[in-house]
């Protein structure tokens, strides 16, 4: 189970988080969504999971574990992934190249970083396994990237590049996911398709996924649990028919007036 | 760089003497301050570490000895010649005189800058950070020896009498510091008031908010209608004009030598780090602390002048690496 | 996985090492390349016109050294080291040190305890580079390059701006054995001694290519890559950066103080900071790994040697301007690097290997020559747009647009 126990942040005058504790995956392989307003604070919220950002009070627990002062790379290590709404992938690198990266980085840091696996890391070889590759291409046929396997990243289609992002999550093999607005800029069509895939793919590997998402249809059909935020703290909690029946919630979020 | 005279182990214990170095220091400082800032200005918006600032400084120097030669002359030709012994009217007239060749000079420098910025560093804008790097500092090698081709490698100053036009007016005598000539305070004066000129052009007027918008956000402001190219020319040509006014200033108060470039591009590259990036008010700070502290170590240990920069620099990374006014990716 | 013969894609290819597979003509280039290099410095001695001495090769082959120890960094981890003299004259100046103070002339302890205050030095410059990228991080590491350069300037035990020599030794030593030595071989600046310590510096180099092709290929390196290109995920995918750019950091000052000790050991009457620590040595590095060609192993150390070669020949160039007859060398030096930057970019190797732009260039012309018409005209028209260009810019700034 990942939580987040009372979880502070401020930017200046701005509480970006207030307070907030919620906890995921205490079933394992649950699928939340976590709806807002822009500037609701979830993005942030990510943040401070994640690593990127640390909370001015409160803490994270992973498994039981307290991680508030990993940084995000350890949190990487206990199974905590997570994909990025800008996408960030490596540019100069093919969609091969890419999801091979992230799986050598995952095999060289199992375990975490010792002394000896880095200095051994210094003078071996980048070995090509038969594994790794099959991997990649389970991983390539999942997301629908076999026609741009080879195409170098800075010149994908943007739908290309967020499957690219999530594929490269995906390939680290967490138990928790967070994806930050996986469908943000894909063309309609693609949207059904990245959000099945991600069910897909979690439901297959057991992975507790949060989701990031503003398309209320998408979150009323896959979702197991739905956490919607507003000003930075929990507005409500509950099953996405939470989204038909709290009508405070679907002004805020759709802007529907009485 | 920096004034004083050296001293011996008796001036130690007078406090009068730190009162001195911290004058000193405060002229050292703002002259610093006008070529950090416009350092810090140019890699704030263009997002250009630009290596030939110190040249630009120099060259600045330089022009201002080509100018006060032809203006107040160092022999017999002058247009203007500085009047001997104090007289309130001739001598601030000759302060005036003595400012006026500052700023031609600083004006000189606007379409330089504006020239190198167009033809040399616009072009390599969108490519790799690495040969923006090596461009600036090709530009540095080209200008040293254009610098050393036309003025010589021999160091150029004022004449003494002209030096002494201003000395005579009595300021720094009236509070018992005598031993401060009024070239020091004329230069404080002036530094302050263009520094105040800065901040307000940054802070109130249009094109100053224009440029801070371009800064944070290059593509909005190009949405609303404004020209980044220009823009961005014109923060470089602002640039080169402070550089070439702090070379005057520091001209005529001593003189214009080679290698003072590569010095005050690296004490900037000091004043940056513990100002902060981009930041105006770190510029201040950043440098009125280096250039007081290099003269008051004139007292305390002259072997560590050159260092002691450093270690305040070492201390700031250490402590608060962005800066004292930095803040991790804003501008100024 | 000993060396041998394999095939690969139908082309016959030549295992000299795990890992490393070349194409027979690959290896014939690098063997005549490595000859040609031994016998420099006969060629030198007996060629009295060409601009060829020992001297500035031999400072080329270091300064190449330091300058893949940078290129490193600046190929792999994107960042752009401005300030690599420090660790170049940290470890010349511990040489000295060791030989004028502490008398130590054995060369290979003078080598190890160099390279180890070089490590020492990157691993703390390194250190207060961690939070910084780009600009940011070369403004670093030039600011303290400065201050490198300023510690022996300031402390007269260090020489001052004279520097120190890395030949007389404290009072009790025989004239005659005072300058470093190699068993019974005495570094005395001699043409045989020279000679021998040349051919020492080319196996060094040769090693310490091989070392840093391994280091490419590791896994380390495919990491460094990552992080260069985007750091931030290769943070989430569980790299712990900063140590890994720390590692990266000392290992290019590692180069950095190799070089610097070979530099010692050959010029040892001229370690002084304004030829091992100042900012333009640390320019003169970066200049070599651009020129060289920073995307390729070889070129900057190739670079290294076509660049202290120039500037030989450029030192000497002389203008007569208004205030009389002046060297010019840095005019040069500046200008040759703008053709880099604008013509150029992927620097002497890089242009050179398939794929860039004189290799390709020169294919097109073997294969039809008439071809040169065309390209004269085209760099004719480049031109003058080009100057048509400026004159519409400058008239752009002085009028507005009209």
């Amino acid at each position: 189970m990942l939580e987040a126990k009372g979880l502070k942040k401020s930017f200046g005058n701005i509480q970006a988080t207030d307070d907030v504790s919620v906890e995921f995956g205490q079933e394992e392989g649950e699928l939340v969504f976590i709806v807002g307003p822009n500037g609701a604070g979830k993005s942030t919220l990510i943040n401070l999971l994640t690593g990127l950002l640390e909370p001015d009070e409160g803490s994270v627990v992973l498994d039981g574990e307290e991680i508030t002062g990993l940084r995000p790379d350890e949190r990487v290590h206990k199974g905590l992934v997570r994909s990025f709404q800008v996408v960030k992938v490596f540019e100069e690198m093919t969609v091969r190249e890419n999801i091979r990266t992230a799986i050598l980085i995952k095999e060289q840091m199992t375990g975490g970083w010792t002394p000896s696996s880095f200095f051994g890391g210094l003078f071996s070889l980048a070995d090509e396994h038969e594994e790794v590759e099959g991997k990649i291409d389970d991983l390539i046929e999942q997301f629908r990237l076999e026609d741009a396997a080879e195409t170098v990243a800075d010149e994908l289609p943007h739908g290309d590049r967020k499957l690219l992002d999530v594929a490269m999550s995906f390939a680290l093999d967490p138990n928790y996911l967070l994806l930050d607005e996986p469908t943000s800029g894909v063309s309609a069509q693609e949207t059904d398709y990245v959000i099945e895939t991600i069910v897909e793919v979690s439901e297959q590997q057991n992975v507790t996924t949060v989701t990031i998402e503003h398309d209320m249809d998408l979150v009323k059909g896959y979702a197991d649990r739905v956490i919607a935020l507003h000003q930075g703290s929990v507005h409500g909690e509950g099953p996405p028919s939470m989204l038909e029946t709290d009508q405070e919630l679907r002004r805020l979020l759709l802007g529907v007036e009485e | 760089m920096v004034l004083g005279t050296p001293l011996t182990i008796g001036d130690l214990l007078q406090p009068e003497r730190f009162i001195t170095q911290t004058i000193n220091g405060l002229q050292a400082g703002f002259v610093l301050f006008l070529i950090a800032s416009g350092l810090t200005v140019i890699l704030g918006i263009l997002d250009v570490l630009n290596l030939a600032h110190g040249e630009l400084y120099a060259l600045g120097a330089f022009i201002a000895s080509s100018v006060g030669g032809y203006i107040v002359g160092t022999g017999a030709n002058a247009i203007v010649s500085p009047p001997s012994g104090f007289d309130p009217v001739s001598s601030f007239a000759f302060v005036g005189v003595l400012i006026l060749i500052a700023l031609i000079t600083a004006l000189i420098m606007v379409p330089i800058g504006a020239i190198v910025e167009t033809t040399l560093i616009r072009p390599i804008y969108e490519r790799s950070q690495v040969y923006q790097l090596v461009l600036t500092f090709a530009i540095l090698l080209i200008i040293a020896d254009i610098v050393t081709l036309v003025w010589g490698s021999d160091p150029q100053q004022l004449a003494f009498s002209t030096k002494q036009a201003v000395n005579d007016i009595p300021s720094f005598e009236l509070v018992g510091l005598g031993n401060i000539p009024t070239l020091v305070l004329m230069v404080i004066l002036v530094s302050l008031g263009l520094g105040v000129a800065l901040f307000w052009f940054f802070g109130r007027t249009k094109t100053g908010r224009i440029i801070r918008a371009t800064a944070i956000d290059r593509e909005m402001a190009t949405a609303l209608g404004v020209s980044t190219d220009r823009t961005f020319t014109l923060v470089f040509a602002l640039g080169s004009f402070l550089a070439g006014f702090a070379g005057a200033m520091q001209f005529v108060i001593t003189r214009a030598q080679t290698g003072m470039g590569e010095q005050a591009l690296v004490l900037s590259f000091v004043v940056i780090v513990v100002g902060g990036l981009g930041s105006l008010r770190g510029a201040v700070v950043g440098a009125v602390v280096v250039g007081v502290l290099q003269n008051w170590m004139i007292v305390i240990n002259p072997d560590f002048q050159t260092a002691a920069p450093f270690a305040v620099m070492v201390l700031i990374l250490l402590v608060k690496p962005e800066g004292l006014f930095g803040t991790w990716g804003e501008r100024t | 996985m000993t060396p041998g013969l394999s095939r690969e894609d139908g082309q016959l290819k030549i295992r000299i090492m795990k890992g490393l597979e070349l194409t027979p003509l690959r290896l014939v280039l690098l063997l005549a390349g490595i000859g040609f290099l031994f016998l420099l410095p006969a060629i030198a001695r007996n060629t009295g016109n060409l601009p060829i001495r020992v001297r500035p090769i031999y400072r080329g082959m270091v300064l190449g050294l330091a300058a893949v120890g940078l290129n490193f960094l600046l190929r792999h981890a994107d960042l752009t080291s401005f300030g690599h003299a420090a660790f170049f004259g940290t470890a010349a100046y511990t040489v000295a040190i060791m030989v004028q103070i502490f008398d130590i002339q054995s060369a290979v302890v003078l080598m190890a305890v160099a390279v180890v205050a070089a490590t020492l030095m990157a691993a703390l410059v390194g250190y207060f580079t961690l939070p910084h990228e780009g600009l940011y991080f070369a403004l670093v590491t030039l600011a303290f390059g400065q201050l490198a350069f300023s510690i022996p300037v300031g402390i007269s035990e260090l020489g001052g701006t004279d520097g120190l020599n890395a030949l007389t030794g404290a009072s009790g030593v025989p004239i005659g054995e005072q300058y470093p030595r190699l068993g019974g071989l005495f570094f005395n600046g001699q043409e045989v001694p020279n000679t021998i310590l040349f051919w020492v510096t080319i196996v060094i180099v040769v090693i310490s290519l091989l070392v840093m092709y391994r280091l490419i290929r590791s896994p380390f390196g495919s990491a460094l890559d990552a992080i260069g290109q985007q750091r931030t995920r290769a943070r989430f995918l569980g790299l712990p950066v900063k140590r890994y750019v720390w590692a990266a950091f000392i290992i290019s000052g590692i180069y950095g103080g190799i070089a610097g000790a070979l530099y010692a050991l050959f010029f040892s009457t001229s370690i002084d900071p304004g030829s091992t620590l100042q900012v333009f040595v640390s320019g003169d590095i970066l200049y070599i790994a651009i020129l060289g060609g920073f995307k390729t192993l070889t070129g900057p150390f190739i670079g290294g040697i076509v660049f202290e070669t120039l500037s030989n020949v450029a030192s000497d160039v002389v203008i007569t301007g208004p205030a009389g007859e002046t060297e010019v060398g840095r005019l040069i030096t500046g200008a040759v690097l703008l053709v880099i930057v604008f013509g150029f970019p992927s620097g002497i190797v890089g242009s050179l290997k398939p794929g860039g732009r004189v290799y390709e260039a020169g294919r097109t012309l073997i294969r039809n020559p008439s071809v040169v018409g065309p390209w004269s005209r085209q760099a004719g028209r480049g031109v003058v747009d080009a100057g048509r260009r400026a004159v519409k810019n400058v008239r752009i700034l002085i009028m507005g647009v009209k």
